[in-house]
């Protein structure tokens, strides 16, 4: 299972720093502002979450959103799936603005209990293609099911349910299932955010293999600078405070080992952006 | 009982499974316990058989009934009383989960269900009977109204925290793939729900069982066909104390019986979905 990602990732180290020449704008985010009211303050007061963001995420890149805790990560993202609406500004899906949630863009998020604890790995997978095309027959709904969760390394767990899954074993059941739908952006939440250091960098491996197969356009967050560097072609670092974008830079070492020296620099380089100024 | 663990090494079990099979064993030698006490008592103190009859003649009462060696006169009344109390119980449920789910939806609702569950909850709803009576007359529907009474509010409570304490994250996930309300309901809120719900259907039972045998004491029969509560009042009256104890034997066994129905909905649903610790 490992064997393969070990070899992708040696074989090509150095992968163009974003894929797709066209380089197709799929999901826009224009000057978009997210305000919370104030936790416990007079009547109108509020804190700015996201202020003033612009980006175009590209088609089939790997688009890394990397900030302090409580930068605002999590808000854009999940304003840019439709969950919360924005203070200000606009976001649109292929030109089209997006107002509600829906599987054009799924969501993958970092805490355990997004899976369905009733339903089996396999079962939670069909849930959502179930949803997702409603006449599709059983059949195909199954094949479809089993070829996503072995994509993951999770066929041994094909019947299992969530409880008696590790926790590394849940993000790979909800990957699958977010997967399966083919959605038009894969919006994911620190996904490895709970996960110890070592499974966290083998599913980044693995998450770098899976996107090889159809190569779909990912919105990754974390506030982890190697494994920014470690997934994302693109990486927009965003700072405290009402977060703001401070950088966006292309990133050539995408899919580097650890001990890549190269990588390494840019991680260096990541690192002192993300400490605070002054 | 010294004489089991001997009894056991004898019938060639090792220790190990003697203390294995002991915790399953103990509520039965409970209650072998007690019916020889209540023998043994009934025999040494010679207590008039019209205050309270042995066991053994009790027990002989109940075959009797029950068709083996008599007239199969007890399942009629058991049935009666049984099938008044599942109707209500199904108009129960389903109103539980329709006031539920609308409360849930604004905020008068809610309000207003938790008034109204206030109201009910603590009045036994037997005191409504002479209403019904006056509503419905002396028929089936007056005693399936004050079984509702008495099961459909701690249904609504239980359903209302159970809908409460849905982890957001998985409402978010019915969002993102775009379930209608009812589809949210039906895939998300009620399995989420089911655990609290269980509790509450037990509740509910109890309230409703026991709802129904005052009920029939009090009402005797409903037009011509009558319940278990009512035939242990009538042997009271013709004298027929053994017969009248046979029927209080039957509601204790129905109510033991569902007790361990719910326990084996519960190993096949929520404990074995690890939603509930076994
Ligand atoms: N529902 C809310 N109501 C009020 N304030 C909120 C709400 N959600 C987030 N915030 C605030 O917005 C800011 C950004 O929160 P957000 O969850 O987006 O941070 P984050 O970058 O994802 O952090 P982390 O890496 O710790 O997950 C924080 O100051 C937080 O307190
Ligand atoms: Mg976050």
């Amino acid at each position: 299972m490992n064997d393969i990602l070990a070899v992708r990732t040696s074989e090509s180290p150095q992968r163009a720093a974003s894929p797709g020449e066209a380089n197709e704008t799929l999901l826009s985010v224009r000057d978009a502002t997210i305000q919370f009211p104030a936790p416990k303050g007079r009547k109108g007061a509020v804190v700015t979450a996201v202020k003033n963001v612009s980006i175009d995420i590209r088609r089939a890149e790997k688009f890394v959103i990397l900030g302090p805790s409580g930068c605002g990560k999590s808000t854009l993202l999940t304003a840019m799936g439709g969950f919360i609406p924005l203070s200000g500004g606009a976001i649109e899906l292929e030109g089209r603005p997006v107002r509600k949630p829906s599987m054009q863009t799924v969501m993958v998020f970092q805490d355990f209990f997004q899976l369905l604890p009733w339903k089996t790995v396999r079962a939670n997978v069909e849930f959502a293609l179930r949803q997702r095309w409603p006449r599709m027959p059983r059949g195909e709904r199954r094949e479809r099911a089993e070829h996503f969760v072995d994509l993951v390394g999770l066929s041994p767990q094909l019947n299992q349910y969530p409880h008696t899954l590790s926790g590394g074993q849940k993000q790979r059941c909800a990957i699958a299932r977010a997967f399966s739908v083919s959605p038009e952006v894969l919006l994911m939440d620190e996904p490895f955010g709970a996960l110890d250091a070592i499974n966290r960098e083998r599913m980044q491996g693995e998450l770098n293999r899976i996107w090889e197969e159809g190569r779909p356009t990912i919105v990754f967050v974390t506030h982890d600078v190697t494994e920014a560097v470690h997934l994302g072609h693109r990486i927009m670092v965003m700072t405290e405070g009402p977060g703001q974008i401070r950088r966006l830079l292309d990133n050539p070492h995408v899919g580097m080992l650890p001990y890549d020296t190269q990588g390494q620099e840019s991680v260096a380089e990541l690192r002192e952006m993300l400490i605070p100024a002054g | 009982m010294a004489t089991t663990e001997t009894d056991a090494r004898a019938a060639g079990l090792n220790p190990s499974a003697f203390s294995e099979i002991m915790p399953r064993l103990r509520k039965p030698i409970i209650v072998l316990g007690l019916v020889a006490l209540w023998e043994a008592w009934v025999r040494l103190f010679d207590v008039p058989e019209l205050l309270f009859p042995a066991f053994s003649d009790v027990l002989v009462a109940l075959i009797t009934g029950l068709g083996i060696g008599g007239e199969p006169i007890l399942w009629a009344y058991t049935w009666q009383t049984l099938s008044v109390v599942l109707q209500a119980y199904v108009v129960s449920v389903v109103l539980a989960v329709v006031l539920t789910g609308f409360a849930i939806n604004s905020a008068w609702g809610k309000e207003l269900l938790s008034t109204v569950t206030g109201i009910f909850q603590p009045l036994p709803s037997i005191a409504l009977l002479p209403m019904a009576v006056l509503w419905f007359g002396f028929s089936k529907e007056s005693l399936i109204f004050v079984v509702v009474m008495s099961m459909v509010w701690p249904l609504a409570a239980s359903l209302t925290v159970g809908f409460a304490t849905v982890p957001p994250t998985l409402l978010r996930l019915g969002r993102n793939y775009e379930l209608s309300r009812l589809g949210a309901m039906w895939h998300i809120l009620l399995p989420s729900a089911l655990p609290a719900m269980i509790g509450g259907l037990r509740v509910g039972w109890g309230f409703g069982w026991r709802t129904i045998v005052a009920a029939e004491l009090v009402f005797g029969a409903t037009g011509n066909d009558s319940g278990i509560g009512w035939y242990i009042n009538n042997s009271r009256v013709f004298l027929q104390i053994t017969e009248g104890f046979a029927g209080i034997l039957v509601v204790v066994i129905i109510g033991f019986i569902t007790e361990s129905l719910f326990r084996v909905i519960q190993r096949f649903t929520t404990h074995r979905w690890g939603m509930e610790a076994a």
